[in-house]
């Protein structure tokens, strides 16, 4: 006997197959179906003509023994399993008639899910790119960096020796390479560089980066990377060849690899690049490979070149030494797990190595270890991170939970308005089975039309932000490049949202109807006042939950923009708006002899200053806010520098800029008290301060500082970069106190901040800073000539100093983050309209009757206006009232970055909730004249 | 017996799988060896014939083709294919219920 399963199997695979033909071959079965039908009758028929019975009669007779032919096919069909199909299209069509006929509804619906779907899409598929999105490396998921960690700072990079120690003696992980930014590369075998293009967006909204000046030389973004580097990542060249550990050898011949983008851009991808000579920083390199364009390694950005790490000297970044020096920060390490280590393992093991290397050279800091970290995704969230990402994403989701509530509530509204088909067909006999499979397919099918308008919206978004954040980058920076196409699981899964929100709301009202009895949804009695009240609750927590959404967020973006807005007219305490910096783009690091850089700053600052329209020219080590801080700790104690435990100074650390004299006076800061420095104190290095005032209160609360002596930094002290000394006076006699400035941050004035006669040692880095006479914009191209006068290869950035304002953190936080909700709330109070227009809309027409009633009996128009209108206005003064008390709470939030914007900020509050309800009302009175506009006569009459 | 028997619920099955179980037939010709079986005293609904062949058909008990009438016309013919053992449990099945149901109503009081 067949067993039993494969009896099932069997008729399971037939069932199949003829469901599949039934359903492919449709019309031949028709056909067949037609054929045998006839044919039984006919030879039925026949029959009873060889009986006896004549020909006409006997067919009339065949026909009526059979019976129902149009029955016995509709039930063959069944029998085929066809008939749920059947009738599932037969619903798709209906409703697909039902949304065309009702296009306003349609088109409404489809609209607001499409834009929730859309932004949505957009901004997670733009924050899964850059965190959760695995690198294209080989094997992501083993990939780790290792980082210096010290407590109380964040990860930092390693020294070029401890690498190379971890490197040869870990066990734990395998092909360390490593990783670092090249700075001052440049070129004199290309063209020299045209100013960037203005990113228009950017600056439009107030951000400003410093241009590279028109015809100055043009910088190279370069990385440099261990000879393993390539093979860690698995990368493949588009031509030539990747680099080798051979080539990353000290006094290898020096070779450099192109990026694609470069390759592409500067020499059409010509194959004949390969094997030819480069001159970076003039010295010639051989170029061997090319990566593929967009290649990214392990930073989301494409440099212009990749050179191995043993050239860092020849190219002139440092020193030689700078290889060697272990206090030096070279770079990031990256490597792999071996097999069956876990991250806890390496790291143990990489501290004891680096417990090692502290005993063996006094200089590493002794309380320093090391982190190893999963590298699978590019960026870390840190906890710094996540409030501003949360708070985005949190915005995104608030418009998707309106565009919902939108839909929700005009399924709702238009629930009502069926009341009175659903009864005609239940009384005429359709299924409450077929009538909720309706209801649902109609559902569905908003759904699927806003996926199908919100894809190409989500794809529209990225590229706009990926085209916008890959503008506002200067050139000099390299490209950025990031997943521009929608995330499809982002997709399906807002698309899903939608799609629950769709049938949720599409049933419940459809259920209630199923329940209600076929008499009184045929008298339409549901639109009498008493009955329709749980469903209008419903609606009108729609409402609520929209207005309130929306409010929060344009209650937000108001408060953040006003903040912004304050910061931009901040006063400094220095002349913002007549001086111009310049940043030679780090020349120390360009292979210039000190000699030469020495010469080329006094020619550069004779050129400049000779200018028409410049007032004066200076130097300092750093411009206000421009990055670039430095730090030294001070005492007013002679003795030596009370150290803890474990070493390390416990002065206060104080900012400090390196200034020639002229400084105070190019920039309009004023001496209070004393004088400013002389040229001979510079000159001669004399021990000599000058203090703000905070860190005159602060140091000698109440006494006059002029004369009083500090004592500056450390023997050991490291410097801050490459080509400049740490500042060391053991005594240094205070001779002047400048006014208070914001030097560090527009929010709030410097604690304390040290000036320091600026020496000739200390002059190869450093900023020029110019004071003019008129606008400063307009001096840009003037500048950009004088700089090539004296040396064209010399890549220089100017930005006047009032753009500084877009490199304080707070204000690019509070920037961003206002015009981020400023956007998703003007679509959502657009949301929110919509659903107020269908829902004053819908109660119009569903109480025609009503209104028809009250006009009939006197009402004037101007009443039944205000009826409507009272009865969406409660729900909107409910919703702003939440919206506020929701927002107050997260403007104390936010307080931090309001640049001393009161966060009860009235303006914002009043203004925005004033504004949002006159618009809600008015999308409310658009529908709401039609009430006025009912003839009582024809409203009467109504159905 | 001049009177037509109805069909029982759930026999016709049974039935059409038997009359093809002996040839192929197509569907006028199951009809007819039915009746001819009975000798004309079931009496079949002509109409839900054609529904229980094309659910067979879609069980897999039952095939079909077309071919050719005794009249040379085009007519679609029925052959068992698994059915052959589905008829033989529906069989015993059918026999099994008819001895309860005859046992239980030739049954007199002294048995019980």
């Amino acid at each position: 006997m067949m067993p039993n399963f494969a009896v099932g199997i069997m008729t399971l695979w037939s069932r199949i197959r003829s469901w599949v033909q039934a359903m492919v071959r449709r019309s031949r079965m028709e056909r067949e179906m037609d054929a045998e039908l006839r044919f039984h009758i006919e030879a039925f028929a026949e029959d009873l003509v060889r009986s006896g019975v004549p020909r006409g009669e006997a067919q009339r007779r065949a026909r009526i023994e059979f019976g129902g032919v149009e029955r016995a096919k509709e039930e063959c069909r069944e029998a085929r399993g066809i008939h749920f199909i059947d009738s599932l299209l037969q619903d798709l069509r209906f409703g697909v008639r039902m949304l065309r006929k009702n296009l306003g509804f349609t088109a409404t619906a489809v609209l607001a899910l499409a834009l929730g779907i859309g932004v949505n899409t957009t901004v997670f598929t733009a924050f899964d790119a850059l965190t959760m999105r695995p690198r294209a490396v080989k094997d992501p998921d083993r990939l780790v960096g290792v980082y210096r960690t010290k407590e109380g700072e964040s990860r930092d990079a390693l020294s070029y020796p401890d690498y190379v120690y971890y490197r040869d003696h870990s066990k734990t992980l395998s092909d360390l390479a490593m990783f670092g930014f090249g700075m001052g590369v440049t070129t004199s075998d290309l063209p020299p560089s045209s100013p960037d293009d203005m990113p228009r967006m950017a600056s439009a909204i107030g951000f400003h980066l410093p241009q590279l000046l028109q015809g100055s030389g043009r910088p190279l973004m370069c990385f440099y990377v261990s000879g393993n580097y390539f093979r860690l990542l698995g990368a493949h060249p588009a031509a030539g060849r990747l680099f080798l550990p051979e080539d990353d050898q000290p006094g290898a011949r020096p070779v450099v690899v192109l990026s694609g983008n470069f390759w592409r851009s500067q020499f059409h991808s010509s194959p004949n690049v390969i094997g030819s000579t480069i001159h970076l920083n003039r010295v010639p390199f051989t170029i061997v490979g090319v990566t593929p364009v967009d290649y990214l390694g392990t930073l989301p950005m494409v440099p212009v070149l990749w050179a191995p790490i043993a050239v860092r000297p020849i190219l002139g970044s440092g020193t030689r030494e700078s290889l060697e020096n272990r206090s030096e920060r070279a770079g990031i390490v990256y490597g792999h797990l071996k097999a069956g280590v876990s991250l806890a393992d390496a790291e143990a093991e990489l501290n004891v190595l680096a417990s090692q290397l502290r005993a063996a050279f006094p200089e590493i800091e002794r309380n320093s270890g090391v982190s190893v970290v999963s590298e699978r995704e590019f960026a870390h969230m840190d906890s710094e991170g996540w409030p501003v990402v949360a708070a985005a994403m949190g915005a995104v989701a608030l418009l998707l939970l309106i565009a919902c509530a939108n839909v929700a509530s005009l399924l709702l509204a238009r629930a009502a308005t069926r009341r009175r088909e659903i009864g005609v067909r239940l009384s005429l006999g359709a299924t409450r089975r077929r009538l909720l499979q309706q209801l649902l397919i109609e559902s569905s099918l908003i759904a699927f039309l806003a996926g199908a308008v919100g894809l190409p919206m989500a794809s529209w978004g990225l590229h706009l932000l990926v085209a916008e954040i890959s503008s506002s980058l200067p050139s000099y920076w390299g490209s950025i490049a990031l997943q521009a196409t929608p995330d499809i699981r982002i997709f399906a899964y807002t698309v899903l949202i939608s799609l629950l929100t769709g049938v949720a709301f599409g049933l419940t009202p459809a259920l209630q109807s199923l329940k209600t009895d076929v008499n009184s949804a045929l008298k339409d009695s549901g639109s009498m006042l008493g009955e329709r009240l749980s469903k209008s609750r419903l609606r009108n927590i729609l409402i609520v939950a929209q207005v309130a959404a929306c409010l929060v967020l344009l209650i937000n973006s108001a408060l953040l923009l006003r903040g912004s807005q304050r910061a931009l007219r901040i006063e400094p305490g220095f002349d913002s708006k007549h001086v111009v910096f310049l940043e030679l783009y780090t020349p120390a690091l360009s292979g210039y002899s000190e000699a030469e850089l020495l010469h080329l700053g006094r020619q550069l600052r004779t050129e400049l200053g000779g200018l028409a329209g410049i007032t004066s020219v200076t130097l300092a080590s750093r411009a206000p806010f421009a990055g670039g801080n430095r730090f030294v700790p001070v005492g007013t104690a002679k003795a030596g520098p009370p150290v803890n435990d474990a070493g390390e100074d416990q002065r206060p650390a104080v900012s400090y800029s390196y200034v020639l004299p002229n400084y105070f006076e190019t920039l309009g800061i004023p001496i209070v008290r004393g004088r400013s420095f002389t040229l001979q104190e510079a000159e001669g290095e004399a021990p000599v301060a000058i203090v703000s005032e905070a860190m005159a209160r602060r140091f000698w609360p109440g006494q006059d500082p002029i004369g009083k002596r500090l004592a500056i930094g450390s023997a050991h002290g490291q410097p801050p970069f490459p080509g400049e000394t740490a500042p060391f006076f053991p005594e240094s006699e205070v001779v002047g106190v400048a006014q208070d400035v914001r030097n560090l941050s527009l929010s709030k004035v410097d604690d304390s901040y040290l000036y320091l006669p600026l020496s000739q040692s200390n002059r190869l880095m450093g900023v020029i800073l110019l004071r003019t006479k008129g606008n400063t914009s307009s001096l840009l191209t003037l500048l950009g000539g004088a700089v090539r006068r004296v040396d064209a290869n010399l890549p220089v950035l100017a930005a006047p100093l009032d753009w500084a304002v877009s490199f304080d953190p707070y204000f690019v936080i509070s920037r961003i983050g206002g015009i981020l909700s400023s956007i998703v709330g003007a679509l959502g109070l657009f949301l929110a309209c919509l659903g107020v227009y269908g829902m004053v809309g819908y109660s119009v027409v569903e109480r025609t009757h009503e209104i028809g009633i009250r006009m009939a009996l006197g009402a004037q128009r101007q009443q039944v206006l205000g009826l409507v209108l009272r009865e969406s206005a409660r729900p909107m003064l409910f919703g702003t009232v939440i919206g506020i008390a929701v927002s107050a709470a997260i403007a104390r939030l936010i307080s931090a970055i309001l640049f001393g914007l009161n966060p009860m900020d009235a303006i914002s509050f009043a203004g925005v909730s004033l504004l949002l309800i006159a618009v809600a009302l008015f999308a409310g009175w658009l529908p709401a004249r039609r009430a006025m506009q009912v003839d009582p006569m024809v409203a009467l009459r109504y159905e | 017996m001049d009177k037509q028997l109805d069909l029982l619920q759930g026999t016709l099955d049974m039935l059409i799988l038997k009359a093809v179980s002996l040839g192929p037939l197509h569907g006028y010709g199951i009809l007819l060896r039915i009746q001819q079986i009975s000798k004309d005293r079931l009496e079949i609904q002509q109409g839900s014939l054609y529904p229980a062949l094309y659910r067979l058909e879609h069980q897999g008990w039952i095939t079909s083709e077309w071919g050719e009438s005794e009249n040379k016309r085009k007519a679609k013919y029925y052959r068992l294919a698994a059915g052959k053992r589905k008829l033989q449990t529906e069989a015993e099945k059918w026999n099994r219920m008819a001895d309860v149901i005859a046992g239980i109503l030739q049954s007199t009081p002294e048995e019980v």
